[in-house]
């Protein structure tokens, strides 16, 4: 029982074969082989402590799932070294993942024709749980994810968000002192997401669970994580508390708005004017992005509302690809938070 | 190893619940099964009953060796099934990653995903030729006799699957749907008949390359009391234990390959 993770210069490189195309370019493909290597994850170095609840974020392709697999043992680095429950992930790999849970939002790890309680009888067994800490850990994980009631149907006819939350139950059936998640809200509507959310928390609470998590969606760090490490290219470009960041890089809301007529346009410009950025996505929609420590909200949406006529309107958080792009084009942030 | 019989009992237990769930579907594959089975007999047959002796083997001991050869064979067909997707669904589609975070050996996972029962419904077509083809040769059968039968069915088995599972650690290395395995499937169907009809070439292949040979043909002819072959006899758990070996070992190498290149 640690829940510790250690990573010192975690790198993994892929080596891809570059097919040629149309039939001369299969032939050649049979004798003679192009590769080239790709850098996915590039001296990642981080600790984790016990019981902490960690975002791992990052736009798509930045190298999040190869380290969670590294970290989970499917994958051996290229180079450096990693640590985790006091086993090296890939070289102790059947009894570390005794001691490890593992949720992919994409994936289910049921069997998808039996019944959901089949399936955990099954994890049960594999992961030799006593039948008493069986019972209890059902009861705790039915207080907050309500499972029971869809215990007897099989795995495909439940919803995405019904099989989510019997995913985690069963991530956790053994109580594993860390938790690695991929994107556990993926594609869930509201209630699931704050019910996943919640029971995580819980989770964290009760047994001290340490939680390591992707995400797309902000909102997940931010209901449960004080800690996030953003990467991309490989390479880990803040690592720090979420507060610090939104200090620093994360203070922009972005407007979306639906013009009823196309006449009005003009009218907006009076409001890029004093740094509000605008932008358009076609005729009628606008796009406009402000620092939330210099406009509030309500004065933005004010003086929208009194310069045109809108027929929709749509206010969002930016989305984490403008954050990494800012940390890029920024002043030098890199060190924001070591 | 309890561990593991206990959790093979275990994983059979829950697809027989599924396949059982699914009772057309199961009863059509049953009845697919068999009728496969029935006209493959009636080929063998037909074609025997012209030629009464091949490679001084009679008509009855042709008709054992078939209905021996269908016991290792379906319970093979038990777990084939997974190897035969094993490419395509595990790696190209990436279900591989699942199998791995399990604490368990990843080929016994990948063994006991899917149980097609049906298949066992051969082994009771088999088990009646055999009956009937000793009671026609006038062949009474000792404990000792069923006891070895029984070791060498499931010999025969463990070679079966210890081959497949070589050609189907082709995937980790290469990327392809469904490779190398259909065509030695089709080589299976040689250890129906008394091995001295093939050439010398294929003698030897199918003795030491792929030992298809000691799944059947050898145990078929020492229950016939056939004793030029009994030096083979001693090599049956040598050559099983071998091939499994061989094959776990490349198994494990493929599964570091795995993770090393992560396709």
């Amino acid at each position: 029982m640690t829940g510790e993770v250690e990573a010192e210069g975690l790198t993994k490189d892929f080596r891809t074969f570059q097919r040629k195309e149309g039939i001369r370019g299969a032939i050649e493909n049979l004798f003679v082989r192009q590769y080239q290597t790709v850098r996915a994850v590039d001296a990642v170095s981080f600790h984790i402590r016990p019981g902490e609840m960690v975002g791992y974020i990052g736009p798509n392709g930045a190298g999040k799932s190869t380290t969670v697999k590294m970290l989970t043992g499917i994958l051996e680095p290229t180079a450096g070294r990693a640590a985790a429950n006091g086993y090296v992930p890939y070289r102790d790999r059947t009894r570390y993942t005794r001691t490890i849970g593992a949720v992919f939002g994409q994936r289910t790890q049921l069997w998808w024709d039996i019944a959901v309680v089949e399936s955990f009888r099954l994890l049960q067994r594999i992961y030799d749980v006593s039948d008493a800490d069986y019972a209890a850990r059902m009861e705790i994980f039915d207080q907050v994810l309500k499972i029971k009631r869809y215990l007897n149907t099989p795995v495909r006819k439940l919803s995405l968000g019904e099989r989510m939350r019997c995913d985690l139950a069963a991530s956790l059936l053994h109580n594993p002192p860390l938790l690695f998640l991929d994107e556990p809200t993926i594609g869930l509507d509201v209630v699931a997401k704050t019910n996943v959310r919640q029971f995580l928390k819980e989770v964290n609470a009760r047994f001290g669970t340490t939680m390591l998590l992707t995400t797309h969606d902000l909102a997940d760090i931010e209901e449960l994580c004080r800690r996030l490490m953003i990467i991309d290219h490989g390479r880990v470009l803040f690592d720090g508390a979420l507060a610090e960041l939104k200090r620093q890089l994360w203070r922009h809301l972005q407007v979306k708005i639906e013009l009823k007529e196309p006449a009005q346009a003009p009218a907006l410009e009076s409001l890029g004017a004093n740094s509000i950025f605008r932008e358009r996505l076609d005729e009628l929609t606008y796009r406009l992005t402000f620092d939330r420590s210099e406009h509030s909200a309500g004065e933005v949406i004010r003086r929208i509302v009194a310069a045109v006529d809108v027929r929709d309107i749509f206010i969002q958080e930016e989305p984490i690809e403008e954050i990494v792009r800012r940390i890029y084009t920024g002043p030098s942030v890199l060190e924001i938070g070591r | 190893m309890k561990r593991y019989l206990s959790l093979l009992g275990e994983y059979f237990l829950q697809y027989a619940k599924v396949r059982l769930a699914y009772k057309g579907d199961f009863l059509i594959s049953v009845f697919t099964t068999l009728v496969a089975t029935a006209f493959g007999l009636g080929l063998v047959l037909i074609l025997f009953r012209r030629v009464p002796h091949l490679a001084d083997w009679t008509f009855y001991e042709i008709l054992f060796l078939y209905g021996f050869s269908l016991l290792p064979l379906s319970l093979f067909n038990v777990v084939s099934i997974n190897l035969y997707y094993f490419g395509d669904v595990y790696i190209i589609q990436g279900k591989f990653d699942r199998i791995l975070l399990r604490p368990i050996h990843s080929l016994f996972q990948i063994l006991s995903e899917q149980f097609r029962l049906e298949a066992l419904s051969d082994s009771v077509i088999g088990l009646s030729i055999v009956l009937y083809a000793t009671r026609r040769l006038n062949l009474t059968f000792g404990p000792a006799d069923w006891l070895f039968l029984a070791f060498a069915a499931l010999c025969g088995f463990l070679i079966y699957v210890s081959v497949f599972v070589m050609l189907t650690c082709v995937s980790f290395w290469m990327e392809d749907r469904v490779g190398v395995i259909p065509p030695v499937y089709s080589m299976l169907a040689f250890g129906r008949y008394p091995l001295k009809i093939y050439n010398v070439f294929l003698q030897f292949l199918l003795s030491w390359i792929i030992p298809f040979a000691f799944a059947t043909f050898y145990p078929s002819a020492h229950l016939l009391r056939h004793v030029e072959y009994r030096p083979y006899l001693f090599l049956l758990p040598v050559v099983t234990l071998l091939f499994a070996g061989l094959s776990l070992a490349l198994w494990n190498r493929g599964v570091e390959n795995y993770s090393s290149t992560g396709s």
